[in-house]
């Protein structure tokens, strides 16, 4: 039997001795509802470009990979310079097994969930082994090995890659398709930041953030490091994975030389870095921005080349917090997760 | 009862011997005070118990099981906590949660939710005068209340034996009394034994029950604090021989 019961800002559901609770103060929701909300008018506002449409499914693929390499960063307390290796393995798991055996996306997702599961726990021990400088660097060459080997073994097709992927929705009109598929990137991006979210508000998040402000404090005060930095790394790397599976269906196409380069891997971390230095919500800013951005220095011509990374670094350097941080600037948040305890 | 036994341990870092053979027992609900110039190698000692660092020989018992190669947070889980030297806070995160941390991991507490660690990691505060400035982040601190906030975190992970790494460091006279006081309030009211690494000899002579000197990673004396001050064996560590 579910009792609940009303205690000032929140709404607490007991279920025998489990305890959910949930805030019903509209301060902790309203923002984030607002911002979605926005974002899922913007299919319906663009339904007649199918570029501008093609860019927001884009800008939600990328937040997807921004996302979970946020809780990352945190919860490993080591900046991975190589996520696009997931990327890469969720979607050669998807491309490989719809070219080869024809299927379709829903038989190809729990290969690419397994895939990442299992290449995240290969390469788990390395949150442990590896500290600052090393783990970036070891990080920075694993896409890069992964890059060779496509252009080695012929079943990834090497420079052209692997195309003819069957697409995420199958109907008649373009652009009904364009729509949908649109609010799949965004349904995936927001079920991301949710999940994100919660568990930066959960007792993980603490964990993440003492492991992220001095591990061996963290180790010393009880908690199992090595343990907490493998369940990030390996979660984060899934749903890294989870994202590639999506852009092959999505574009109906892949390959290592589009995303297994160093330029996807400094857009996703730019991304992270200007949308808000670890802050999850700064991932989807970010995201947007960078993507946004690029499309938009493309009138310039072949100068874009040089603007984009060079608007790139000046916000860098400007913002120190990220875009996220001057919204934080007036309404000041922590990052993890804050309860107020009133003296009995 | 035993509650500590150190036995025969011994930690080289290169050809350095920072331990070297050191045997000594802590009983429970002592207060042991650990004395040494510079380099004696106090917090080596502190880090071998801790699950810090792993020790080249010997063994360390706590309550009757070997903890000598266990991980920092399996020794703390048994009940082992710490303060640092210079205070080691998690600066981008509150004061409760720096301390809901201990209370989070310091036992296995599976079921308790977030509110009611912080619920719990707010009596410590409270405990060590800090309750005020629970939501301030760490990094905002004064050097005194780090001191306190370090002492709150090592309760909160429940702990029979504490280890304390000069408290007293960069604390003005007036800040000093109130650390002592506290340290006196929590061992009246949680009844921990505590391992004190001190400079000031004044406080370590007086609330002490018991003093070891370590000297170049050696126990050089061990005995009451009134016996200590007096042995020659001490002084010459602290002062050094006589010219002429």
């Amino acid at each position: 039997m579910v009792r609940i019961e009303h205690k000032r800002a929140l709404m607490v559901f007991r279920f025998g001795d489990k305890k959910f609770e949930w805030p019903i103060e509209t301060r902790y929701w309203r923002n984030p509802i607002l911002g979605i909300g926005l974002l899922a008018l913007l299919p319906i506002v663009f339904s007649g470009r199918p570029d501008a449409l093609s860019l927001i499914a884009t800008a939600n693929i990328y937040a997807c990979i921004a996302i979970p390499l946020a809780w990352q960063m945190t919860g490993i307390g080591r900046l991975n310079f190589g996520p696009q290796a997931f990327v890469g393995i969720g979607g050669f798991i998807a491309a490989l097994a719809s070219v080869h055996f024809g299927w379709g996306p829903w038989a190809t997702l729990p290969f690419a969930i397994l895939g990442g599961l299992f290449f995240g726990f290969i390469f788990s021990p390395l949150t442990n082994i590896a500290k600052g400088l090393y783990f970036s660097l070891i990080t920075l060459i694993i896409p890069l090995i992964f890059l060779e080997i496509t252009y080695y073994f012929s079943i990834f097709k090497g420079e052209t890659g692997l195309y003819g992927i069957a697409p995420l929705v199958n109907v008649s009109s373009i652009k009904a398709e364009y729509i949908i598929t649109g609010y799949m990137a965004l349904i995936m991006m927001v079920i991301f930041l949710f999940v994100v979210v919660k568990v930066f508000d959960s007792r993980i998040g603490l964990y993440s953030a003492a492991i992220n402000d001095d591990e061996e404090v963290a180790n010393n005060l009880g908690l199992n490091i090595k343990r907490w930095k493998i369940i990030s790394f390996v979660i984060t790397s899934t749903m890294v994975a989870v994202a590639g599976w999506f852009a092959a269906h999505y574009f109906g196409t892949f390959s290592g030389v589009t995303y297994l380069q160093l330029p996807f891997m400094l857009k996703i971390l730019l991304m992270v870095m200007i949308g808000g230095r670890g802050d999850v919500y700064g991932a989807v800013y970010g995201a947007y921005f960078v993507v946004i951005l690029e499309k938009a220095l493309t009138v310039v011509g072949l100068a874009h080349y040089i603007l984009f990374p060079l608007i790139l670094l000046i916000l860098l350097f400007a913002l120190k917090e990220g875009i996220y941080g001057l919204y934080r600037m007036h309404r000041y948040r922590e990052y993890y997760p804050t309860i107020r305890v009133r003296k009995r | 009862m035993s509650l500590l036994t150190i036995e025969n341990v011994t930690k080289r870092f290169g050809g350095l011997t920072a331990v070297d053979n050191v045997s000594m027992e802590i009983k429970e609900g002592e207060i042991v005070g650990l004395i040494g110039p510079n380099g004696a190698g106090k917090t080596t000692l502190m880090n071998l118990i801790a699950g810090t660092f792993n020790p080249e020989e010997g063994k360390i018992v706590f309550d009757g099981h070997d903890i000598t190669k266990l991980e920092p947070f399996q020794v703390c889980r048994r009940g082992v906590s710490r303060t640092y030297q210079i205070p080691r806070p998690f600066p981008d995160m509150t004061a409760l949660m720096n301390v809901g941390v201990g209370v989070l991991c310091g036992k296995k507490r599976p079921n308790m939710s977030l509110v009611d660690g912080m619920l719990d990691a707010s009596h410590c505060l409270e405990f060590v005068g800090l309750f005020g400035k629970r939501n301030i982040l760490a990094r905002d601190l004064s050097l005194f209340e780090l001191r306190a906030l370090e002492l709150a975190r090592a309760l909160a992970t429940t702990p029979r034996l504490i280890l304390i790494d000069e408290v007293m460091a960069g604390l003005n006279q007036a800040e000093g009394r109130v650390a002592i006081r506290l340290i006196e309030k929590i061992i009246e009211e949680f009844h921990v034994t505590i391992l004190w690494i001190e400079h000031v000899m004044k406080i370590i002579m007086e609330a002490t029950q018991r003093v070891v000197v370590l000297h170049y990673g050696e126990i050089i004396s061990s005995g009451l604090p009134g016996e200590i001050a007096n042995d020659p064996q001490v002084i010459e560590a602290y002062l050094g021989e006589k010219i002429a």
